[in-house]
């Protein structure tokens, strides 16, 4: 899979992200980083503890390694989440994390394929 | 040290840090922190970083908060900070300008973006900085050269007066430190470091008006006729006229200062003095204090009508009054800087130009602290490298745990082999990761109270206490040294410390600490190091049973053999690093666990009775030991805890051979012993 059809299936915008990051080479690389970092499992992790500063604190930092890395949809469905519990607050929609979980499973899918 | 611009960034994603840094390129330092304590930890060791990209939302220590910690260092005048938060709200911005961010790149991160950005700043700074550094060369220049002229000038007076120039030396340092010791008294007159080191420069003015008086009277040996006193009274108005008529600089404070001192440093408290008769407070503090610093050099040193008086003799003098009123509160501060004046006079008598330059550069280095920019400073930065240099390498080599503390920031750190050894981190931070420094938090408050006790004159202390190390607590000694700031009233800034195995120590003294007979510690080692435990686990009093009895039968011999035998078998069942057994009187002994879990405890107690039970003496085969124990665990201190467990022993000697324990109570150990006698066969 080339970088472009990468960023086509995780719902990313390939042109916007190879304007703003040094090359093509380093997108990708940091792109496979992508699975080690902790962040989404923190959240996981939170939630399940009901850790609302650690849950607001970990969206935050998924939101913000998705942007940079040009994930749009992970990036917006955490976004979401992250304003929700904003506060920090717990969490009143459940229905907001599947979607994250499907973006992130969405993207480690689509790594393994890159 | 590498010529490349030191970056720090501050993010707690570890993806975005490596972004960043693939962003920047080779041309920089990066260092990285990931989290807010981290990174203020980072500024405080390093004083060459260049740029701070900070992000907001962090463990431990967010964005905000060191910002908040920049301010207050006054770090954010000097390393510029750009914010990488992904907040883009306004109020987040603003927030982050308001505490003095440059500048705020958002997120996604866009190189252009990013490297445009770190550049400019960059520049910007690296501008300023070159400007600040010659603004500064060249203050320190003027003040270097503004201070000799003002010594000059008064020196000229001085020669004419036909008196040696020390004077107004002595006068500038007798000035210096009479204020010093007022502002620590009271804040009422609102003196800061720089007003004193004003006033004291101005004082070397004080007498400039007698550049106008006649020789004749000026240099008379005799008493002065009344119309002769009422020219050389003159010299005060002339001295503020001269200031009066500058054609420049009226408005500068040294001027206005030096004014006050030249007219008024005749004035006395009761208003009996001249040229205007002022009263009490009305007199300006910068007058006041000169003139009672004029009054104590001139009676300490010769003149051409009068011997030198010795220090105590002068003071006695100002202090009844035979040389003038002076403020009741100035008069406490010449008893209470008495000595200090007398020893720093006399030196300036001895070495006035090295002093002098003393303080010249005093107050130069006063001066250009109030701009906050200092001269030379490349040199300050460069030996202070220097010296974190050597800290780095002995830090690394020394083979004890070290440590010290900043008050400030809660920083702190440990010895490389401590780190190691101890199992702790190098860098901590107090009081929220106190669980991590491997000392107990008993110990921490012990170690509190004992720096509490310090001062700047006495900062060093010492106890002893359990550490772990090697995975094992083992006794150690610890000293330490308070750190104080240099402020005219110090504040206590932090603390170092170095804790030497006890082993060493109390094997040093050896003979001194430990029973000759048994070779368990003694009654002195209890008091004299013991003590210094405030708080343990667990204490337990022994005593053999029928001791009286063994050595009516079998002789003081087997006496003394079941005293020793007894040791060996108890040693036998404790931990010898970390428990202390002593000989606490005659046959009884206490056993001392500073950290064990209360089923240990107990199982221990009931081991070494059963050890005693099946002790076989050679010498003595009909001879059987038994011994009766008492315990309490729980928190306890040493005195209610000791007399807790010494009435259980009482209670385990009724039945003998047998070990009763119980949880330490303060009520309990404060009820008298039943049947106090009954043991006594």
């Amino acid at each position: 899979m080339t970088l472009q059809e990468f960023y086509d299936r995780i719902g990313g915008d390939y042109k916007a992200t190879i304007s703003r990051l040094p090359s093509e080479a380093l997108i990708k690389k940091f792109v496979l980083k992508y699975p080690g970092d902790p962040s989404f499992n923190q959240l996981k992790d939170a939630l399940a503890a009901q850790d609302w500063e650690l849950a607001f604190r970990a969206s935050h930092t998924l939101k913000g390694v998705a942007q940079n890395l040009g994930m749009d949809r992970l990036y917006k469905t955490a976004a979401t989440l992250c304003d929700a519990v904003r506060g920090p607050k717990p969490l009143e929609d459940a229905s907001l994390w599947p979607p994250v979980v499907a973006a992130h499973e969405e993207v480690l899918a689509a790594i393994r394929e890159l | 040290m590498s010529d490349k611009e030191k970056i720090l960034i501050a993010d707690d994603s570890a993806m975005n840090r490596a972004i960043l840094t693939e962003m920047l390129g080779d041309g920089y330092e990066i260092l990285e922190a990931e989290n807010g304590r981290q990174a203020v930890a980072i500024l405080q060791s390093a004083t060459d970083i260049d740029l701070l990209l900070l992000d907001i939302m962090m463990p431990e220590m967010d964005g905000f908060e060191v910002l908040a910690m920049m301010n207050k260092y006054h770090w954010i005048d000097e390393v510029p900070v750009i914010m990488i938060s992904a907040e883009n709200a306004s109020s987040y911005v603003e927030r982050a300008y308001d505490l003095g961010a440059t500048d705020y790149i958002s997120r996604p991160f866009d190189m252009a973006v990013v490297r445009r950005r770190v550049i400019n700043t960059l520049m910007l700074y690296a501008k300023q900085k070159r400007l600040v550094r010659l603004v500064a060369e060249q203050v320190y220049e003027k003040e270097k050269s503004n201070s000799t002229m003002i010594n000059i000038l008064s020196h000229i007076v001085e020669f004419r007066n036909g008196e040696s120039g020390m004077h107004v030396l002595h006068i500038q340092t007798a000035t210096d430190i009479l204020l010093h010791t007022l502002v620590q008294k009271t804040d009422k007159y609102h003196l800061t470091a720089a007003d004193i080191s004003l006033i004291s420069t101005a004082s070397a003015l004080h007498d400039i008006g007698k550049i106008n008086i006649p020789e004749s009277i000026l240099n008379k040996p005799g008493r002065l006729t009344k119309e002769e006193f009422e020219v050389m009274k003159t010299h005060t108005t002339i001295g503020s006229e001269i200031l009066e008529k500058l054609p420049f600089q009226q408005e500068s404070d040294l001027v206005k200062t030096a004014y006050a001192i030249c007219r008024w440093h005749h004035e006395r408290w009761d208003g009996r003095g001249y040229p205007d008769g002022l009263k009490g407070e009305q007199i300006p503090i910068a007058a006041q204090v000169v003139s009672l610093a004029d009054v104590y050099d001139a009676l300490t040193s010769e003149r051409c009508y009068k011997k030198a008086f010795d220090h105590d003799t002068a003071v006695k003098m100002i202090l009844n009054g035979e040389c003038g009123q002076f403020n009741p509160l100035l008069l406490e501060c010449l008893t209470e800087c008495g000595a200090q004046l007398h020893a720093e006079l006399s030196i300036a008598s001895d070495t006035g130009n090295q002093l002098h330059r003393l303080a010249d550069a005093q107050h130069i280095s006063d001066a250009l602290l109030r701009e906050s920019a200092l001269p030379g400073q490349n040199h300050i930065v460069q030996s202070l490298s220097r010296m974190q240099q050597k800290g780095r390498f002995f830090n690394q080599s020394v083979r004890c745990i070290q440590f010290d503390y900043d008050s400030a920031t809660g920083h702190l750190s440990f010895s490389a082999w401590a780190a190691e050894h101890m199992g702790v981190p190098k860098d901590l931070h107090l009081p929220d990761e106190v669980e991590e420094t491997g000392f107990a938090p008993a110990d921490i408050a012990r170690i509190q109270k004992a720096l509490r006790a310090t001062s700047p004159e006495h900062p060093y202390t010492e106890l002893s206490m359990l550490l772990p190390v090697d995975g094992e607590l083992r006794w150690h000694h610890v000293r330490l040294c308070s750190l104080w700031s240099d402020d005219s009233v110090p504040t206590y800034i932090g603390a170092a410390g170095q804790a030497d195995p006890a082993e060493q120590f109390f094997d040093y003294h050896h003979d001194l600490y430990h029973d000759v007979l048994t070779n368990a510690y003694n009654r002195r080692f209890f008091e004299k190091q013991l003590r210094k435990l405030m708080e343990v686990d667990a204490i337990a009093m022994l005593d053999l049973d029928q001791f009286k009895q063994i050595n009516d039968v079998y002789g003081h011999h087997a006496g003394d053999d079941a005293l020793r035998i007894l040791v060996s078998a108890v040693t036998a069942c404790v931990r010898s690093r970390n428990d202390a057994l002593v000989r606490y009187g005659g046959d009884e002994f206490l056993l001392i666990f500073p950290h064990i879990p209360e089923h240990i405890f107990i199982k221990r107690l009931e081991q070494i009775r059963a050890t005693v039970q099946a002790l076989h003496m050679i010498e003595y085969p009909d001879l059987h030991l038994t011994v009766s124990i008492g315990g309490v665990y729980g928190a306890c201190t040493l005195d209610p805890g000791i007399r807790q467990a010494d009435k259980l022993l009482y209670q385990a000697k009724e039945c003998r051979n047998k070990c009763i324990t119980a949880a330490f109570s303060a009520e309990e150990a404060e009820k008298p012993k039943p049947n106090q006698e009954s043991d006594k066969l």
